[in-house]
């Protein structure tokens, strides 16, 4: 257990810059942008003018401003308020896309960098083994780093929102008491540190692909990576195409490049299972637990399952492959 | 004394070439082996194949396990040095001490603490501003305050200076080695290794041609000053290496070998010494590279 926890701190010591800093400095970027918006539409006094608000979350209704926001009905009032405590974390969502990209690259490099600069030979020479080593990677790609963003991505989020109450008070409305009343608020973070798991077992198919090219291609790990599922289903659309055998193309083209290279974008478990719409609630504030328990029920599927099942094998044969690799 | 590593026809093949041809051996606990060997000869693959690293034909069996398959639980008493020290360029000083002492229950964070003392090494620093010889010393702080039974070392002073590698060896003799473990080591520069090693191994061509003791080595061969008038009959024994020094011919003689000839036989040819390993590898390498 000790070991593992040395092990996953040597992941995070080599990738801080992608890992820790990038959704910093994107986080920053990010607050400036909305922030910096919001304030300059205040200072410009939009907000006071006539404004349209759509609201995706909610279809296609619209707000319609007439007379500034504090002039709004109260009925109108606690709609925004619920909106910003269920969908205030939205505003991270574009850390998470990064996170998928960072962890892709980070599974492509994790047994292939260690090969490549010959330092897996002291790696070797501790009392650490190959399978303890390759699951450390498994649990720095589908836990550690989805925790970094989402504390990142919550703070983000709160600090945005933090501004833009501020505004709106000016503005004559004030977010702060019905946000801060929302039990969705506080709800909200709780809930993505509860899917990280989820998140990880719908990983798991694209960790050990990744994983199991790292630990065997001699180089061009990321040619390797997607030009081989590529080439797959070039090779079975050919042989469809000539004898007409019926493969499922859309089956096989979801199993093996989706699952096998899209596993890592948070959320992907949504697209892959048809979520029941009835049970998902028309209403704003049952937004969050509907998602919640969905996610949790899609682990059920046979999809989650089978898929998982593949990424331990894989992740298996990447240990059984770092086994006998030395350098080259 | 119980016995470290033992080979029974080991071998190991690179597709069709052969690097090491159906050796055995034994190393007993306690002793400090030079493993020497031309380029190319099979040292590393030999020391790769006990330390478990690569597949291979045979029986070998290190600390009573089999490095094949028990890898894991061999790693716990060994540490090794591979031919070229190379850590991780992200890799800082501090955190090498801490990742080490963190995974390994018998790293003495002490120790390597005070070896670095003495290297220009900060905590702070990172392997990618150190230079070649500054990784070695950083590598070696490491191993050497871990408490292993066998300790291998491919080549580890390649780029330290003389200063340094004296010390180093110094270290190792002082300060790390004790009658319960057993230090394997190979290196080009046999002079500087010869005063420590309790054993010799040379291996040529994937196969071993000499083991024995440091002792039995001195007892063995036999080198003669040879003056001038008994050339004919110096040579009549059958030297088996033969080389000129400020005019007087210096030749080498193996007891165990076709001439046969003792020790007291020799001293009446010239004067006697004790030859040096680096002479003696020369003679038995011969036509290596031929």
């Amino acid at each position: 257990m000790n070991t593992m926890k040395w092990l996953v701190r040597r992941e995070f010591w080599e990738h801080k810059g992608a890992m820790f800093w990038a959704p910093i400095v994107a986080a920053a970027l990010l607050f400036c942008l909305v922030s910096g918006t919001v304030l300059y539409g205040a200072a410009q006094g939009e907000f006071q003018r006539e404004l349209s608000v759509k609201l995706a979350s909610k279809g296609d209704r619209t707000i319609m401003i007439e007379k500034g926001l504090g002039a709004l009905p109260m009925e109108q009032k606690t709609q925004i308020a619920e909106i910003a405590s269920n969908g205030y974390l939205a505003l991270a969502a574009p850390l998470f896309l990064m996170l998928a990209v960072i962890s892709f690259f980070y599974c492509l490099s994790a047994l292939h960098e260690e090969r490549r600069d010959r330092s897996i030979l002291f790696w070797k020479s501790l009392p650490v083994s190959d399978a303890q080593t390759v699951l450390s990677k498994v649990l720095t790609a589908g836990i550690v780093a989805p925790l970094i963003t989402i504390a990142v991505g919550v703070f983000l989020s709160l600090l945005t929102l933090f501004v833009v109450a501020a505004v709106a008070a000016f503005e004559g409305i004030n977010l702060f008491g019905m946000v801060l009343s929302n039990a969705n608020f506080y709800l909200a973070p709780l809930a993505l540190v509860g899917l990280v798991p989820v998140y990880l077992v719908w990983a798991l198919p694209t960790i050990g692909w990744l994983l199991m090219v790292s630990s065997w291609a001699k180089s061009k790990v990321f040619l390797w990576a997607v030009g081989a599922p590529l080439l797959v289903i070039g090779m079975l659309k050919w042989v469809n195409y000539i004898f007409g055998v019926g493969i499922r193309m859309e089956w096989v083209a979801e199993n093996i490049l989706v699952r096998g290279l899209m596993g890592l974008v948070p959320g992907n478990w949504m697209g892959m299972v048809k979520m029941d719409k009835a049970t998902m609630a028309n209403n704003t504030s049952m937004i969050l637990s509907d998602i919640f328990t969905n996610s949790w029920m899609t682990l059920a599927t046979p999809q989650a399952l089978i898929g998982a099942a593949a990424g331990a094998a894989m992740i298996f044969a990447a240990v059984r492959i770092r086994r006998w690799k030395d350098e080259g | 004394m119980s016995t470290v590593i033992s080979a029974k026809g080991m071998s190991k093949h690179y597709g069709k070439s052969v690097a090491v041809d159906n050796i055995s051996f034994e190393i007993p606990s306690g002793r400090i082996v030079g493993l020497i060997g031309p380029n190319g000869s099979g040292k590393t693959t030999t020391l790769k194949a006990a330390l478990g690293l690569i597949p291979f034909e045979g029986e070998m069996s290190v600390l009573g396990f089999d490095p094949r398959t028990q890898r894991d639980l061999l790693m716990q008493d060994v540490c090794f040095i591979a031919d070229v020290a190379i850590l991780p360029r992200w890799l800082c000083v501090g955190d090498a001490i801490d990742f080490v002492a963190g995974v390994h229950p018998r790293f003495d964070r002490k120790k390597a603490e005070r070896y670095l003392a003495n290297t220009k090494l900060k905590p702070s620093m990172k392997v990618k501003q150190m230079s070649k010889g500054m990784v070695v010393q950083l590598h070696l702080a490491l191993v050497m305050a871990i408490d292993a039974k066998l300790l291998v070392l491919d080549e580890p002073t390649l780029g330290l200076d003389l200063l340094y590698r004296k010390q180093f060896y110094q270290n190792l003799l002082e300060d790390y080695f004790d009658e319960n473990k057993t230090i394997i080591i190979t290196t080009h520069q046999v002079e500087e290794i010869e005063h420590i090693l309790t054993d010799l191994m040379f291996i040529r061509d994937g196969k071993i041609v000499l083991s024995a003791s440091m002792d039995e080595v001195g007892e063995r061969y036999t080198e003669v000053m040879v003056s001038g008038d008994r050339l004919a009959a110096a040579n009549a024994l059958q030297p088996i290496d033969q080389r000129t020094v400020f005019g007087k011919s210096v030749m080498l003689f193996d007891s165990a070998g076709p001439g046969g000839v003792s020790r007291a036989q020799l001293a009446v040819l010239g004067e006697t010494r004790n030859p040096s390993v680096a002479d003696l590898f020369v003679a038995t390498m011969k036509g290596t590279y031929a």
